[in-house]
This record gives C-alpha cells, sequence and structure tokens, in this order.
C-alpha cells in the first residue's frame, strides 16, 4: 500500500522542498510561530510563491492559476508544507476547502472570480457551517436565507470560524426551506466577510489561531453567488467533503511532531517512539489511499471516514505523548527564547484537541463507520 | 481542617482561583496585578487556616487540584519537610531544581520551571546531595517568566553566588510526590465534573449527547479511575509508591482532559471555557515535579 509515486512526481517533491527549505523560507516560517498573539498573520510570502509557480493550487486548471497537475501532485505540496511547518490552515481553508468546492461544483463565472486570487495566495477563503448551538448536527443549523427579488438575504451567528479576520469571502451554509428530513433545504452561498451587515468579532482559544463570531445582518446574496442548487448544499458537501477528509493533513502534523521527539526525547523512550513511529506510517498509508482513491475518480466513503479518525487521533496522541516523554521542556512555546524544536510541541498540544473535532468529529466518523461498515443498528 | 479549607473556596472564589495564575495572551482581561493581588489573598487564607500544619496533606492536595488552585503551597510543604528547623513562619517557598554549585556560604545555580519565583519569600534550591535554603529578592538572584503551554507562573532562575542561608540533605521525594498525584486526582475529578456538566445540557441531534453511550461509557471509566487513583493516593502505604502512584495521577489527568476537551467540541476550546484551562493545567501538573530517574 505504500504510494508509488512516478519519477517526476518524485523530482516535484525534491523541487518543492528545495523551495521550502531555503533559509528565507525558512526564517519567515519561523518568524511567523513567533508572532505576538492576538497578532498572528495571515497568509506569507512562501504562499504567494507557491502560487506564482502555479503550484498552491497545482490540480487547478492553468487558467485559474493551477497547473493542471493531479490529486496527487497537490497533496505532495500539502504533505511538504505541513512537514516543513508553514502554517497552512489559511491556506487549507481557502484551497482545499472552499476552493476546491468552487472548482468541483461552481459556476464558470463563480471560478473565474474566486479561484485565481486563492490560487495565487493572494486571497483567502472560510467556511461558515458551526453555529452557537450547532456543531456535528448540521442539519439543525439556524442561519436563515430569506428570498429577496432574484437572491436572499442571509441572517444568522456562525462561530468557530478559523481566521475569518484575515478571509476576503467564505462558504456559508444556510436554511432556504424546511421539510421532513432536515438536511434537505440547505443552500451553500459565497458570502463576502468585510462587508455592511457582517460582524466579526474574535473567539479566543487555545490554539495558534483566532476563532471568530461572524454575524450575518440581513446581507443580501446574489443568484450568482449560490454554489450548486438552491436547497441542494447537502449533495455539494457530500461530493466535498472526501477532499477535506483524506487525512494527510494529519499524517503530515503526526510525523512532523514525531520527527522532533525523535530527536529530542530523552533515553529509554525507545520502545514508546517506536510504537508511535508505526501508528504514524499506517496513518500516511490511510491517507495516501484515500489521495489514491481520488485520483482514480473512485471516493469512498468508509476510507475517509477511517483516515480522518486515525490520522487525527495519532496526531493527537504523539502531541500528548510529547508531554509525557520530554517533560516541562514541551511546554515551552515557540515565543520563549529556551524552546526546542522552534515551540513545535507546544503548538501541537495546543492544536490537537481541534483535529479529532474539525472537518467531522472523532464520534462522527465512529459512528459512520459502525453503521456503514459495520451495519450496526443506528 | 480541609472541610474547612473547602468551604473557603465555595461559591465566588472558585472561579477566581481557578485563573489566579493564568495569564491570557492578546485577548485582554484581568491584569498581572489583580491576579496577583488574588493570589496574596488566597495565600492569606489558606495559611490563616492552618493549611501549612494540616495532617492530611494529600486531602488538603485533592482539594488544591480540585479548584485548579495556583500558587507556592506544595511546594512550601515539600520545603518545611526539608527544612525542619528553619524559622520559616507562614513564608511562602519555591522549589528550585537543578544542577548547582555551591561552597560552603554561596550557591550558583540554573534552574528552570520555578512557580512563583516572584512572589516567594525562599527559594529551596534541590536536585542534589544537599538541598540550600536561600531567601528570595537577594540581588544575586534574576528571574525570567517562561512562555509555556500552561501560561501559568513558571520561571527561569538564576543564583550567582547567592547566600545560603541552610543546608539540607536531599529531598525525599516521596511525599511531595504523594501530594502532586493528589493534587492530580482533584483535577481530574474537576474536569469530569465539567465534562458531565455540557453532556447533560449540551444537544445534538435531538437529545443531550451525554445520552449517547460512547460518550456516557468514556466518561463513566474515567470517573472510575479517578476513584481508584484517589484510593492510591489516601492509602497508608502511598508514600512506597510515590513515583508510581504519581505516574498513573499524571497520564490519568492527561488522559481526562484530553476527554473533556473532545467532548465539549469547539467550545472547550474558547479561552472563557474552563475546559481548556483543565488541559493545559494537566500538561502542565503533570510533569511539574522531577521524573524518576531509575
Amino acid at each position: 500500500m505504500t504510494p508509488v509515486f512516478t519519477p517526476e512526481q518524485e523530482g516535484f517533491r525534491e523541487k518543492v522542498c528545495a523551495l521550502l527549505c531555503e533559509d528565507v523560507v525558512r526564517a519567515e516560517i519561523a518568524q511567523s510561530r513567533r508572532t505576538p498573539y492576538g497578532e498572528e498573520s495571515g497568509l506569507l510570502d512562501v504562499h504567494r510563491r507557491l502560487g506564482k509557480l502555479g503550484w498552491l493550487a497545482i490540480n487547478w486548471p492553468e487558467r485559474y492559476g493551477g497547473s493542471g497537475a493531479t490529486i496527487v501532485e497537490k497533496a505532495i505540496v500539502t504533505e511538504e508544507m505541513i512537514r516543513h511547518g508553514v502554517p497552512e490552515n489559511v491556506h487549507s481553508l481557502g484551497v482545499d476547502i472552499v476552493g476546491n468546492a468552487i472548482n468541483l461544483m461552481g459556476t464558470d463565472e463563480q471560478k473565474e472570480r474566486y479561484l485565481p486570487g486563492l490560487a495565487r495566495g493572494e486571497t483567502t477563503a472560510n467556511v461558515l457551517f458551526s453555529e452557537p448551538d450547532v456543531g456535528s448536527d448540521l442539519g439543525s443549523l439556524a442561519t436563515r436565507a430569506e428570498p429577496d427579488g432574484d437572491g436572499h438575504r442571509l441572517t444568522g451567528r456562525k462561530i468557530y470560524n478559523m481566521k475569518a479576520q484575515h478571509s476576503d469571502f467564505a462558504l456559508c451554509a444556510a436554511r432556504t426551506s424546511t421539510g421532513p428530513v432536515d438536511y434537505a433545504g440547505i443552500t451553500l452561498f459565497l458570502v463576502p466577510l468585510h462587508t455592511l451587515g457582517t460582524v466579526i468579532e474574535p473567539v479566543w482559544n487555545l490554539s495558534e489561531e483566532r476563532f471568530d463570531l461572524i454575524t450575518l445582518d440581513g446581507i443580501r446574496i446574489g443568484r450568482e453567488d449560490v454554489l450548486g442548487e438552491v436547497d441542494d448544499g447537502w449533495q455539494v458537501l457530500n461530493r466535498v467533503l472526501p477532499f477535506e477528509r483524506t487525512g494527510l493533513d494529519h499524517s503530515a502534523k503526526a510525523e512532523r511532531t514525531l520527527a522532533a521527539l525523535r530527536e529530542h526525547a530523552p533515553p529509554g523512550s525507545g520502545e514508546r517512539l517506536a510504537r508511535l513511529e508505526t501508528r504514524v506510517r499506517a496513518a500516511r498509508l490511510l491517507a495516501w489511499r484515500c489521495i489514491a482513491n481520488l485520483h482514480e475518480g473512485k471516493p469512498d466513503e468508509i476510507h475517509s471516514a477511517t483516515a480522518k479518525w486515525y490520522t487525527s487521533e495519532t496526531a493527537k496522541e504523539v502531541s500528548v505523548a510529547a508531554v509525557e516523554l520530554l517533560g516541562p521542556r514541551a511546554l515551552l512555546d515557540a515565543r520563549d527564547p529556551d524552546a526546542i524544536a522552534d515551540g513545535v510541541f507546544d503548538a501541537a498540544f495546543r492544536e490537537a484537541p481541534g483535529l479529532t473535532l474539525a472537518q467531522g468529529s472523532s464520534e462522527i466518523m465512529l459512528y459512520f463507520v459502525a453503521t456503514s461498515k459495520l451495519g450496526l443498528p443506528s | 481542617m480541609t472541610t474547612t479549607i473547602a468551604e473557603f473556596f465555595e461559591g465566588d472564589l472558585a472561579p477566581l482561583v481557578r485563573r489566579m495564575a493564568d495569564r491570557p495572551r492578546g485577548e485582554g482581561g484581568d491584569t498581572d496585578d489583580d491576579r496577583r493581588e488574588t493570589r496574596a489573598m488566597v495565600w492569606e487564607g489558606l495559611t490563616g487556616l492552618g493549611a501549612l500544619d494540616d495532617g492530611d496533606a494529600a486531602g488538603l492536595a485533592e482539594l488544591l487540584g480540585s479548584v485548579l488552585y495556583q500558587g507556592p503551597l506544595l511546594d512550601t510543604l515539600t520545603a518545611r519537610e526539608l527544612f525542619p528547623d528553619a524559622d520559616l513562619g507562614h513564608a511562602p517557598v519555591a522549589l528550585a531544581a537543578g544542577s548547582y554549585s555551591g561552597q560552603d556560604e554561596t550557591i550558583t545555580a540554573r534552574c528552570d520551571f520555578v512557580g512563583f519565583a516572584d512572589e516567594v519569600e525562599h527559594f529551596a534550591v534541590v536536585g542534589g546531595d544537599r538541598s540550600a535554603l536561600v531567601r528570595a529578592g537577594h540581588p544575586s538572584i534574576t528571574t525570567r517568566r517562561h512562555e509555556e503551554t500552561g501560561r501559568g507562573e513558571l520561571h527561569r532562575v538564576d543564583f550567582t553566588d547567592t547566600p545560603v542561608t541552610t543546608w539540607a540533605g536531599p529531598v525525599d521525594w516521596a511525599p511531595a510526590r504523594v501530594r502532586q498525584a493528589a493534587y492530580l486526582v482533584g483535577l481530574a475529578q474537576a474536569a469530569i465534573d465539567h465534562a458531565v456538566g455540557y453532556a447533560k445540557t449540551r444537544r445534538q441531534f435531538g437529545r443531550a449527547i451525554g445520552a449517547n453511550q460512547a460518550l456516557s461509557f468514556r466518561l463513566a471509566e474515567m470517573s472510575m479511575r479517578v476513584d481508584a487513583a484517589r484510593l492510591l493516593v489516601h492509602d497508608r502505604d502511598a508514600a512506597a509508591h510515590a513515583a508510581a502512584t504519581l505516574a498513573e495521577a499524571a497520564d490519568l489527568a492527561r488522559t481526562v482532559t484530553v476527554q473533556t476537551m473532545q467532548i465539549h467540541g469547539a467550545a472547550g476550546m474558547r479561552s472563557d471555557d474552563d475546559a481548556q484551562l483543565y488541559y493545559r493545567r494537566a500538561a502542565a501538573e503533570s510533569v511539574r515535579l522531577p521524573q524518576p530517574q531509575e
């Protein structure tokens, strides 16, 4: 099951690594990790450089800023960015989730309008799904979209939107009709974030990245900014989710933390490290199995759920094990002059709880596997 | 006496105590001076109620963990055992562990992760064959606060030819480890209580999330593990198994707080929710004492 890459893909990986290993890039990454709290950065120069080369969204068509390559090359870029510590959440939200949804399901006009900026690393996008009372149960969302001429007016509150203060626009789920099935009647809208009628407030949290609370106060969205069909948002999500749930980001994060842990772990940690290493190798194989499925045009929901659950739980386990094995040294923040490994352990520990919650919580993955794979009663 | 101290922490004081050594970063809130004032008031209260002479130190430590107390009390208890003849009164003492070189009258050492270094009256410099008691505030001592996961009051302290008040032998870590284990048991119990409260009220898919056995069984299992660990820390043979008991309590506190975070979902990550506070404090407190070398 070890992924087999063509010589061209191996060569491409080397080129990506060479760029990410340049002194100027490494310095920018290290600096971004020491940014004072509350002043975190959005996209970095390294994103723009990757964008200029057509690598940031390499699998998108050239006319939209990509290189017309496959999902495999895209996954190589993602994996190497995370292995090299490039802050990737802004990129992942913009390109991998929102941009990818537009690329798959958008109109030509939407693609023209939104994709080039994302692919160049110049604009970013966000996802407005969760609400104060709605997390895993997306079907019960309360944000409403009332018809207004040929468009809609959106009213509601969205929360836990990471770094929305830096985002130019967002993919927002809102209810357009009600019926016997909760999931029907949800529509996905592309909404501007810095406009009259939209209020963004910080929600300070454990992780390195700020969350936001976004209030939509009747903003008007035209028909041209519906992604997919009205009332049919659930179909769009089902099409897009396999791309979001490959687990590759989590497996790469686990690899990065483990590599640092191997370097700093005290003598006598060998057996524990070996077990973690095996888990991390398995996580990577599960992630690449999903990439291979997508490459062949055969996404597999059970493989996706398995990869999402296993990789995120593994990344969390490595982060917690680092505290146990390294002791207080693991707790030093990148902003402490004596931090080891650029503070990767502290950052990973504070990021870990979110990994098993975002993009479908572990419980949702377990439920899906229990019912769909094992056929247990729901 | 522990009952009186428990009453002291009840009511309005509890939320203040939980955050009295938590420094929010870049997000406003109470100033350092406000928090320091709360810590000083809590120290006065605890010592006034006899916390330094409590016969049930494990019970006291568990109570402190359950309110996420942050301060020099547990270090002070260890220092008082180490220097029984020193006239410490009610003065707070910090344990400073690290390698040092010392002459008869002075000591030079670099110690990391020293708690509350800027507000104690003495340091007990430990870690070698001998331990040294030194007075805080001497110009030969410099401190720098660490930036760390716990966002608490942990410091690097450098001693350069610092005058030594009293010498003693090496620390007997066993009682300190039992107290730390008890603290972690109290912390774990409080984290479970927090998660149970949330699981009862948070609704998804038309019912309280705690109605799902995937969650309720996990909470039940953790509750039983805490029950078991509590018996270990209060057992009369606890000191004989101190290192192993602390390892179990440390693992338990980390596991419980990881699960508390998961049950709370993204809400638990919010700075104004205590779930993330338990998670960060469990990380810091579970590795607070030097690990046994054997």
